[in-house]
């Protein structure tokens, strides 16, 4: 599946409320669970946390890819969050991180994992477009941006 | 040759092009790329750990030899020879290095995307390969149709 296919409204939020990284994480991962893409929240969580455990995913210019394998979902998830006014998220570069790509997928979907990672990646180093969703207003913005409508 | 990738889509097209190679006697190639290309950029990134890309890269070693089996047992219940072969690499780059050496008449994929973003960021691998194969390709759909198909092969 294309990572394009997973961008919906439903699975955007902006602002994100939360203050702190704990916190967002949930708030990320409450977002699947409040569409209805997800059943067992502690256990998507406890992938993403595991994750952050070895390493933050806090990149540079504010970007942050949260990402982990879990059995608990079927096929490939995406969240993805705004905090315009940012988040110690303890990223490489020290800054705050305010653009969130939440992706989680289920151990033997690695082609698609990878691929849709990939996609992110690439989105990322484009820092005036990265700028543009982060200050994106709504969650249709950001569908529009990223559909490059 | 058909391109599997471990998506309903693949097996969907790998049941298609079952169907063809028995229907003309034609030979048939599956490949899986794992895409090594991809997890470098990763860890180039700092979005992957060095221990993470060597996690996904036996994750995906494991998923060509699953889905390579599993397409290979697909065939042989229908009487048909398929040649299982992975490489590692660049997705669409492998694909047509293979079509080149094996010299392939049709490359076989499945169903791409219904939804296209004019971001350059976002790009199929499979319809990548669509554009780059020297060969013909045919693009499988209608998954309920090609299980009808297959189920009534002989």
């Amino acid at each position: 599946m294309a990572l394009i296919e997973l961008v919906q409204e439903q699975i955007i939020k902006t602002p994100l409320e939360s203050q702190d990284k704990p916190d967002l994480l949930r708030e990320l991962v409450q977002i699947l669970k409040d569409t209805g893409q997800i059943d067992d929240f502690d256990a998507v969580l406890q992938a993403i946390q595991a994750r952050e455990d070895q390493q933050s995913t806090g990149l540079q210019d504010g970007i942050a890819i949260p990402h982990g394998k879990t059995a608990a979902v079927s096929c490939l998830k995406l969240a993805i969050g705004i905090a315009p006014d940012g988040v110690d998220f303890d990223s490489l570069d020290g800054q705050p991180a305010k653009l969130f790509f939440l992706l989680v997928a289920p151990p033997d979907q690695p082609g698609p994992h990878v691929e849709a990672l990939s996609e992110i990646a690439r989105l990322a180093q484009s820092k005036a477009f990265c700028k543009a969703l982060a200050a994106a207003d709504s969650a249709q913005e950001v569908v529009e941006l990223l559909k490059g409508e | 040759m058909v391109y599997v990738d471990g998506t309903e889509q693949s097996v969907t097209a790998a049941q298609y092009a079952i169907c063809l190679a028995s229907f003309y006697s034609a030979d048939l190639t599956a490949l899986y790329v794992i895409n090594t290309r991809a997890m470098e950029d990763l860890l180039r990134a700092r979005i992957f750990l060095k221990d993470e890309q060597v996690e996904y890269e036996h994750d995906m070693e494991s998923d060509a030899e699953r889905y390579l089996n599993y397409v290979s047992e697909l065939a042989a219940q229908k009487g048909v020879s398929l040649t299982a072969r992975s490489s590692r690499g660049n997705v669409h780059k492998e694909i047509v290095n293979a079509i080149k050496e094996d010299d392939i008449d049709l490359l076989v994929i499945g169903e791409l995307s219904r939804i296209r973003s004019r971001r350059d960021e976002f790009y199929d691998e499979a319809e990548r390969a669509m554009r780059a194969a020297p060969c013909s390709v045919l693009i499988v759909k209608d998954e309920d149709k090609v299980w009808e198909m297959f189920e009534s092969l002989g």
